[in-house]
């Protein structure tokens, strides 16, 4: 059966990590990224404008920069830049700690969308226990001059057993920078997250209170700030992915196109092959039925999501 | 011209599925991808939030 992505010539979103390296080392990270974890084959800069060049010729309309950090590629002007002058929608994900007023004015000039900053705590203590290395008050300085700019900006939430007592005070934070949105869910355990679960999994009366806070400031604030928090875990991410797979597709740094976030299925790779090309590995892995089965093992089984960042090849070939 | 063949390849199991491939011809019949579109697809993956 044919799905609404084989309709699509092109994805409608290409969410691009951009490198593993960050300048923080924080403890629930699903892709593993830290100081100095810069990949060997991330590709370079002219590599990453061939991509550039690929996304825009197939018109896709929407791009996310996210990484690591994205801040840190030295090309990511560059890319983002010639993106927006493609008239290529933006988004990025950053953790805010290099976003000066000097990155947002370049910023605020392209078709940017969102800046998403990450506010993983309300307190300098409770945001350097998650995010070791961080500033918060660079991440607040970066979130008020992102609104300064005129940029929209969303806040992330990633929920642990040493932050979720200061989750109100970060959604009453978000709201007073001016975030159009708020975005969190279950923690994931893919990644470094996954490496460290006995230390950050909060129980479940911990996620009881959280959903029973979100639905609360959802009921208060909901008018003022989206609350995005649904499907609430990867899990019922991925089981909805069966009815209706995203038109997305995931590119790795080092050029490599993703099946699905949680699974670690590797259906094209950017360096080699056209995005024409690998959006039609993707739209077919969606249809294989061995794939299939796979995704719906990792939709009921959480355990299977932390093999995500294990990457392996789909060969293709004609037959 | 014909289907494509994609192969799983693990350490302990090859997985063989097979992609249909689209003939250049119907590619006149798809659909640009629109930013219209793009919203409820984008925040319906967590982990595009947490990224």
């Amino acid at each position: 059966m044919a799905n609404r992505i084989d309709s699509l010539s092109a994805p409608l979103l290409v969410s691009w990590q951009l490198t593993r390296d960050c300048d923080l080392c924080c403890l629930h990270c699903c892709t593993d990224s830290a100081p100095g974890k810069r990949l060997p084959d991330e590709l370079d800069a002219e590599e990453a404008m061939r991509v550039v060049e690929e996304i825009a010729r197939n018109q896709v309309p929407y791009v996310m920069l996210c990484g690591g950090e994205p801040l840190v590629v030295p090309h990511f002007f560059r890319i983002a830049e010639a993106l927006g002058a493609a008239g290529v929608q933006l988004k990025i994900e950053t953790n805010g700690q290099r976003l000066d007023a000097g990155a947002v004015e370049r910023l605020a000039r392209l078709p940017v969308r969102s800046v998403q900053v990450s506010l993983d705590g309300d307190s300098q203590e409770v945001y350097e226990r998650q995010r070791p290395g961080g500033s918060l008050a660079k991440a607040h300085a970066a979130c008020h001059t992102v609104r300064a700019a005129g940029l929209p900006l969303e806040i992330t939430f990633a929920p642990t057993r040493l932050n979720l007592h200061e989750a109100g005070a970060v959604i009453r934070r978000a709201h007073a920078l001016g975030a159009f949105r708020f975005n969190t869910g279950k923690l994931m355990r893919v990644g470094t997250a996954a490496r460290l679960w006995d230390r950050l999994e909060p129980s479940t009366g911990q996620y009881r209170d959280f959903r029973d806070l979100l639905e609360r400031e959802a009921r208060n604030l909901g008018r003022q700030m989206e609350f995005c928090y649904s499907p609430f875990t990867l899990g019922d991410a991925l089981q909805a992915s069966l009815g209706e797979p995203p038109a997305t597709l995931l590119v790795l740094p080092n050029g490599w196109v993703k099946v699905a976030a949680a699974l670690p299925h590797i259906c094209g790779d950017l360096r080699r092959e056209s995005l024409a090309e690998a959006w039609a590995a993707y739209c077919g892995a969606w249809r294989d039925e061995a794939v299939l089965a796979g995704i719906r093992r990792a939709a009921g089984n959480e355990l299977l999501h932390a093999d995500a960042n294990n990457w392996r090849r789909l060969a293709v070939s004609e037959v | 011209m014909g289907d494509m063949k994609v192969n799983l390849q693990s350490e302990k199991t090859e997985q063989e599925v097979r992609i249909e491939k689209i003939k250049p011809g119907e590619r006149l019949n798809w659909e640009t991808p629109k930013m219209e579109d793009v919203s409820e697809q984008v925040m319906a993956q967590p982990y595009i939030r947490f990224t």
